[in-house]
């Protein structure tokens, strides 16, 4: 190739991409008026005709118009980290709160002072995973939990006082009857990621064991309570894939004794004919086990261009959502829990579905409350000890092993 | 000559922005550390080749090619053994012949969402349709998606997934073998055995080059029908699961790790380009034939 015509293929794909870049635009960074208000949550399931959408639009400050976007849970953090680099992101994000810290350490949010977002008002323990190194970057829109739903028919059947599930041990003794009785013990979900974590953390913490060391003995022994179930055939073998809603649907089916799931199917479950309660989850030795809260924070993504017109449509659209009188409303719509203690008696005063997770979500705590950033590591080595535990069906030494792996793995 | 570069400007320009650009960005990413917060301060230190030592020297890398290799391989062999078998069957007509061979196309036309859960159903250990299947004939249920066994699971479900391909293409090959060859083995005395071996396959030589090079490749990099049944969990861990796993942060790897999945990445195209040579090569020594 001669050198005049090398030259001029590379001016030619030169000018060719200099047109492309130059439909990208550019802003010029002057403060302009918003017209629309961008809103991302983790809701697909409330499509845009949705009461849902409806109640979100009627949020939009006055004179813009709001645009919901609803992006799955699991791709909303990928999804919030190039829009910030193209300087697109959203005005507002619902982001799922164990992903809170990891998003506020890589400056993907912006610190709720400064975006002049309220603060004050949800309990400390929902409002945690929204603090990272003194700084709070949001609130929770609501909150969630898990507990420990049975049905009555088969425990009645099975000759099971639910009343008598307090520990471990009268956990398993009943499990134990159930099946012997001809019916199916217990669904969960074990699936690798976060959500297994989230399932497991109730037995994880019931057992004394703290996040940061994941190879203490009583780690291993909620491994083992788990595998064990796997192992007698009290859990089914398809926990290692399941997800939360795959677990529930087995448990619909009425065959299950017990369901280990999240307050957001209270509702559905009141409705069930074979009659669907709830119990707080037991710790080890008695008593009901701390569970982690769930639940999607309000954050506002930092902007470059613009910022203070986005961060003011942000606060106003937080406060139409979270502010001093419309969390019930909210969360009703979202199947949760007000994060504001005084709001919350009267959404459960108000139905009496609620009633029984009421000192669930009072005790319950932030994932990421001890750990902040570090809890994602620590998640995914837990998650990877769990489905180990899962898959060893109750051998004790594969489940040792497992934990030992986590722990060196969240000391690395 | 102007008008020459003005006509080729176009195709290069697209080359540029949708191939070359990618890839360099990849191979970029897989020597920087990047981190989540990189797409927002632009700090990404340059590593050389440390990342991609690390990744060949953790504890999973090793175990994760020999599985790779092993649905690979077991797919390939299983794909086209039954995608030939099924071809010759179907290349003698008889009534129904093309609804049948319609109705093995099913799996390449359902979404993968659909075929992957249902195969995830029929595996189940409790209640499974295999289990049953094979309870009847007495055995005892297999725990299909167990850590040991998923990379099993998931090479059958993707071997059912991919006889429609290797059906369709071999078939249309079978189209361009002249038949006069058939009838001259015939009245020589050979039989459909000696056919078989020495016209048929012979001639299908080209069509299956082609045919085992595409399938590797899109075999090795599977992740849909794996993610969809197991999460890559256990030994169904591949290499570009565990890529995907990394570059998202999903499944075993909560952490988001883009240049560790980078040097995955990196590695399954220096794989592929090497079957495409292979495959150029194969191809240049046939045509001298």
């Amino acid at each position: 190739m001669n050198s005049r015509r090398r030259w001029a293929i590379a001016a030619g794909a030169v000018v060719a991409v200099a047109s492309l870049a130059a439909c990208g635009g550019g802003d010029n960074g002057a403060e302009e008026a918003l017209t629309t208000v961008t809103f991302w949550d983790p809701y697909p399931q409330h499509d845009e005709n949705s009461d849902w959408a409806t109640y979100v639009e009627a949020c939009a400050p006055e004179g813009m118009s709001l645009e919901r976007t609803s992006i799955p849970n699991g791709d909303i953090l990928n999804e919030l980290t190039t829009a910030v680099k193209e300087d697109t992101a959203p005005s507002v994000v619902l982001l799922d709160n164990p992903a809170v810290p990891d998003a506020a350490v890589s400056g993907l949010l912006a610190p709720a002072e400064d975006a002049g977002i309220e603060t004050e008002g949800p309990d400390e323990n929902l409002a945690g995973p929204g603090t990272i190194d003194g700084t709070t970057y949001g609130v929770p829109i609501g909150a969630n939990t898990l507990g420990l739903y049975y049905n009555e028919t088969i425990l009645e059947d099975a000759g099971v006082d639910p009343a008598g599930i307090t520990s471990w041990d009268s956990l398993n003794a009943a499990l134990q009857k159930v099946t012997g009785a001809g019916h199916q013990g217990i669904t969960l979900a074990g699936i690798s990621g976060e959500e297994g974590t989230f399932q497991f953390l109730p037995w994880f913490w019931g057992a004394g064991a703290d996040l940061s060391d994941p190879g203490s003995d009583a780690a291993v022994e909620a491994g083992q309570l788990l595998s064990d179930w796997i192992g007698a055939g009290y859990a089914p073998k398809s926990a290692i894939t399941d997800n939360q809603s795959a677990s529930w649907d087995l448990f619909l089916t009425g065959e299950y004794a017990f369901a280990e799931n999240g307050s957001w199917f209270a509702q559905a479950a009141s409705e069930l004919e074979f009659g669907a309660k709830m119990m707080p989850i037991p710790a080890k030795d008695g008593g009901a086990a701390p569970v982690p809260t769930g639940g999607e924070f309000a954050v506002a993504p930092t902007h470059k261009d613009n910022a203070s017109a986005h961060y003011a449509a942000a606060n106003e659209v937080i406060d139409c959502l979270v502010g001093a009188g419309n969390q019930v409303t909210t969360d009703d719509m979202l199947g949760y829990f007000a994060a504001n203690g005084e709001e919350r008696q009267q959404q459960i005063d108000a139905d009496p579905i609620w009633e029984p997770w009421a000192d669930a979500i009072t005790s319950a705590e932030g994932r990421t409350t001890d750990l902040g950033p570090d809890y994602t590591a620590a998640s995914g080595a837990i998650s990877e000890a769990e489905q180990a535990a899962l898959n060893a069906a109750g051998d004790e030494k594969a489940v040792r092993a497992a934990f030992e792996e986590a722990a060196q793995q969240v000391a690395q | 000559m102007l008008a020459g570069i003005g006509f080729i400007a176009p195709l290069l320009a697209y080359l540029v922005i949708f191939y070359a650009y990618p890839l360099y960005e990849n191979v970029s990413m897989s020597l920087h550390r990047f981190t989540r917060a990189t797409y927002v301060t632009g700090e990404a230190p340059y590593a050389g080749g440390d990342i991609y030592r690390e990744v060949i020297s953790s504890a999973q890398f090793w175990p994760t090619v020999l599985q790779t290799a092993t649905f690979v391989v077991v797919s390939l062999v299983f794909q086209y053994s039954i995608g030939l078998g099924l071809a010759v069957f179907f290349q003698r007509h008889f009534p129904l012949s093309v609804v049948m061979r319609g109705l093995f196309l099913v799996p390449w036309l359902l979404p993968i969402i659909v075929s992957a859960t249902t195969w995830q159903w029929m595996m189940d250990a409790d209640s499974g349709i295999i289990n049953r299947l094979i309870g009847v004939v007495g055995s005892d249920p297999v725990w299909w998606l167990n850590s040991d066994n998923s990379l099993w699971a998931v090479i059958i479900a993707n071997i059912w997934l991919g006889i429609p391909f290797n059906l369709v293409i071999l078939y249309s090959g079978l189209q361009g073998v002249p038949v006069e060859l058939y009838e001259a083995a015939a009245i020589d005395g050979a039989g459909r055995g000696r056919q078989f071996w020495h016209i048929t396959l012979p001639l299908l030589k080209p069509v299956t080059a082609v045919t085992l090079l595409l399938g590797f490749v899109y075999t090795l990099k599977v992740v849909d029908i794996i993610w969809i049944m197991t999460t890559g969990t256990g030994s169904s861990q591949t290499l570009a699961t565990w890529a995907y796993s990394m570059a998202f942060g999903k499944g075993a790897s909560a952490v988001i790790k883009y240049s560790e999945a980078s040097v995955i990445g990196s590695i399954l195209l220096l794989v592929a380009l090497v079957m495409g040579f292979v495959h150029l090569f194969v191809q240049r020594r046939q045509e001298a034939v």
